[in-house]
């Protein structure tokens, strides 16, 4: 009975829909049906059009970071120093691999261009393993493979400069493995030409045996103290088994024996960043100590002793508000040649983050030798830094 | 003995059962809370932000890698807010079911869940400038601000849960119905108890109050911020207190995680009244879950904008 009842009421609650349909056909405008119909067809169309996109769309990320700095210091003497413009690319290659290029030009006659990066890595292989080969920042210590604009201080730590030459740029082969446990465990091995871009202890160009190659081993590990501190550790073993050294000054003297170098490093990074995330209030503090262990040689190349020597710097940095950042480091650097010899370099330094894409920052050293009679030398910077284009904040770097 | 036994089975029992569960990380606390509600006792849940940080300056721990290397899944709010730590991590997690994503800044590969699935964006940028601050290409990524979007993360997740994991896809089913059962008569609460508050005139300290203004009918005519992630300016905020008191400005909209110290200057300056509301679930008291964050949200706006609508400006 009561489906009677629906089945009788149905075409009555349906006639004024069909009247207003007649209505709508009577008085021109379309009717509901027409109009469905067209709303059908139009919806076809943007289901079944192509993807917007451009033709660019498979082109590499490019950024480009702009770093210039005007220094006084020493000697009462000033100077603007265009310091970098690093042209950064990076696109994955296919689906077990990417690769990136760093291209860096600077106010440095005798290389304005340099080629800073260029590297492929694995992105698919099993076992939480990568390998990365290429040019590459060698992964020795932390700060060391920083680029320029991306360090604490305007100028790279002195320790590093005199240790590693410049940042750890290495022409070789690097496997790293992620420990599958709940703390991270990092452990990464490599092999390379050379380590250091400005290290001159071999000629990159030349082929020669594997024992003149450098061998690096390093394990990180990282663990969080409750919600706002955290703690990392590395340690690092840089080994070079034999250099082969023709003197220069012509008396026929060959050297290969006792020429091994080890560079050891250890490095401690403790991070407080509170609740709201280290927006307005944060901590960081960077120790590294390294010891650099080889046989010297003089001018002519003629052999020395072996020396060890240790460097190593410890900074602090306070995040003070939404763009402030001061902070403070000191830099101990033994020189290579002679270990009691010890520069001192203290600093000050203040950035101003203005965006997350440019930086001001404004550093006072003081740098001090212990050799007797020497004068201390005070440098003023002043540095300012953008970033053009993309820019993704990378995980080494961080 | 007998006691030892038992230790052990049930050692071994909650070891089997959590081997079991099915592994997902969540990039911030709603998408946590909706995932776990959804998943119920079959999914195991990590979350990467905390409640209280901003979203765009989430530092990268290598604690979340080890996370994401595990994961089954990743749920995120996608449209890139997730820049500041989300490709980094998924570029060195070594999860071939999680990767960056190079062209949107999220994440590529199976074990992804974007919950932007099918939103409609506000605020597309007409251009695409750094002159325009930190934008967001996609649009405006800050709709988990708006409860009404709730159904829509849940049913999305409970889609990618079904599809990564379809032995369980009727459990996820099951869940999806039990939390909108809940969510949904919540949310219309929630709507009618911020009705007072339509056609008010709001001023923000970030601009991420779009999809909030679009469900409570607020309408925020400008930031505090002189552009998006662009700090005020002193300029900018004597042209703000003109503003706001030639429209009449009288509600002060802070994210708890900016200085208070800057709205306090301009609530003085223009006799507005502040209201705190959280970005994320878990940024204030007792709003551990989506729902929570929705309700003190509403609350917080109702209680600072009381005068202002009793004398109808």
């Amino acid at each position: 009975m009561r489906i009677s009842r629906r089945l009788l009421a149905a075409p009555l609650l349906l006639l004024p829909l069909a009247a207003a349909a007649q209505v709508d056909v009577s008085s021109g405008t379309p009717g509901i049906l027409e109009r469905l119909k067209g709303l059908e067809e139009r919806l076809a169309k943007v289901e079944g059009a192509p993807a917007k996109t451009s033709l660019s769309a498979f082109n590499p990320a490019l950024g480009l970071a702009l770093d210039l700095a005007y220094t006084h210091g020493p000697s009462d003497k000033s100077n603007f120093r265009f310091r970098a413009a690093e042209l950064n690319i990076e696109a994955p290659i296919d689906p077990f691999l990417k690769g990136w290029a760093i291209v860096t030009g600077s106010n440095d006659n005798s290389t304005p261009v340099t080629l800073e990066e260029a590297a492929l890595q694995t992105t698919s292989l099993p076992w939480n393993l990568t390998v990365t080969g290429g040019r590459l920042f060698a992964a020795f210590g932390r700060l060391a493979h920083f680029h320029d604009h991306e360090l604490p201080v305007t100028d790279r730590p002195r320790s590093l400069d005199t240790v590693i030459g410049g940042e750890t740029r290495a022409d070789g082969l690097e496997v790293s493995y992620l420990f599958p446990t709940d703390t991270y465990i990092n452990a990464t091995v490599g092999l390379y030409d050379k380590m250091g871009a400005e290290n001159d202890r071999a000629d990159v160009t030349k082929s020669r045996s594997l024992y003149e190659f450098t061998y690096l081993g390093r394990l990180s590990l990282y663990k969080d103290i409750g919600d706002d501190h955290s703690v990392e550790l590395g340690a690092d073993s840089a080994w070079t088994p034999k250099r082969f050294v023709d003197d220069r000054a012509g008396l026929g003297v060959n050297t290969r024996k006792n020429t091994w170098r080890t560079l050891n490093g250890v490095d401690l990074t403790y991070r407080y960043q509170p609740a709201a995330g280290g927006m307005y209030h944060g901590l960081v503090w960077g120790t590294e100590v390294m010891q650099n262990d080889e046989r010297r040689f003089d001018s002519n190349d003629l052999p020395t002793d072996r020396v060890r020597s240790y460097s190593g710097f410890s900074y602090v940095q306070l995040k003070l508000g939404r763009r402030w950042r001061p902070g403070v480091l000191v830099d101990l650097s033994e020189d290579l040649d002679q270990a009691r010899k010890l520069t001192k370099t203290f600093s000050g330094f203040l950035s101003c983050d203005v965006s997350e894409f440019q930086r001001l920052r404004l550093v006072y050293s003081h740098q001090l030798d212990n050799v007797p009679g020497s004068r201390g030398a005070d440098i003023v910077s002043l540095q300012w830094t953008g970033v053009l284009g993309r820019h993704v904040h990378g995980f080494r770097d961080r | 003995m007998k006691l030892l036994l038992t230790v052990l089975l049930a050692g071994s029992a909650a070891s089997a059962r959590a081997a079991a569960q099915f592994r997902v990380v969540a990039t911030v606390p709603d998408l946590a809370d909706i995932t776990r509600r959804v998943g119920g006792g079959l999914v195991k849940v990590d979350c990467l932000a905390r409640g209280t940080e901003d979203i765009h300056q989430v530092v990268m721990r290598p604690s979340f890698v080890t996370r994401l290397n595990k994961a089954d899944a990743v749920v995120y709010l996608g449209l890139s807010v997730e820049h500041a730590f989300l490709p980094g991590l998924l570029d060195v997690a070594r999860n071939p079911r999680l990767r960056q994503d190079p062209d949107t800044l999220g994440c590529a590969g199976p074990g992804c869940i974007d919950c932007s699935e099918g939103v409609s964006a506000l605020e597309k940028p007409a251009t695409l400038s750094r002159a325009e601050g930190e934008i967001h290409p996609q649009g405006n990524p800050h709709y988990n601000l708006d409860p009404g979007e709730g159904a829509r993360m849940a049913r999305v997740i409970a889609a990618g849960l079904s599809r990564l994991d379809p032995e369980h896809a009727a459990d996820y089913r099951k869940g999806l119905q039990d939390y909108l059962a809940e969510l949904e008569p919540e949310v219309a609460r929630l709507r009618k108890l911020a009705a007072p508050l339509r056609g008010l005139k709001a001023v923000s300290f970030h601009k991420d109050t779009a999809y909030l203004g679009r469900f409570t009918g607020l309408d925020f005519i400008d930031t505090l911020e002189l552009k998006p992630g662009v700090a005020p300016t002193p300029a900018h905020l004597e042209d703000l207190v003109k503003e706001m008191r030639s429209q009449g400005v009288k509600l002060i909209v802070r994210e708890q995680q900016y200085n208070p110290k800057v709205c306090e200057w301009l609530a003085e300056k223009t006799g507005a009244r502040v209201a705190v509301i959280g970005t994320m679930a878990g940024a204030l008291p007792d709003t551990d879950t989506f729902l929570k964050l929705g309700a003190r949200n509403i609350q917080a706006l109702l209680q600072a904008a009381a005068p202002a609508r009793l004398t109808g400006t």
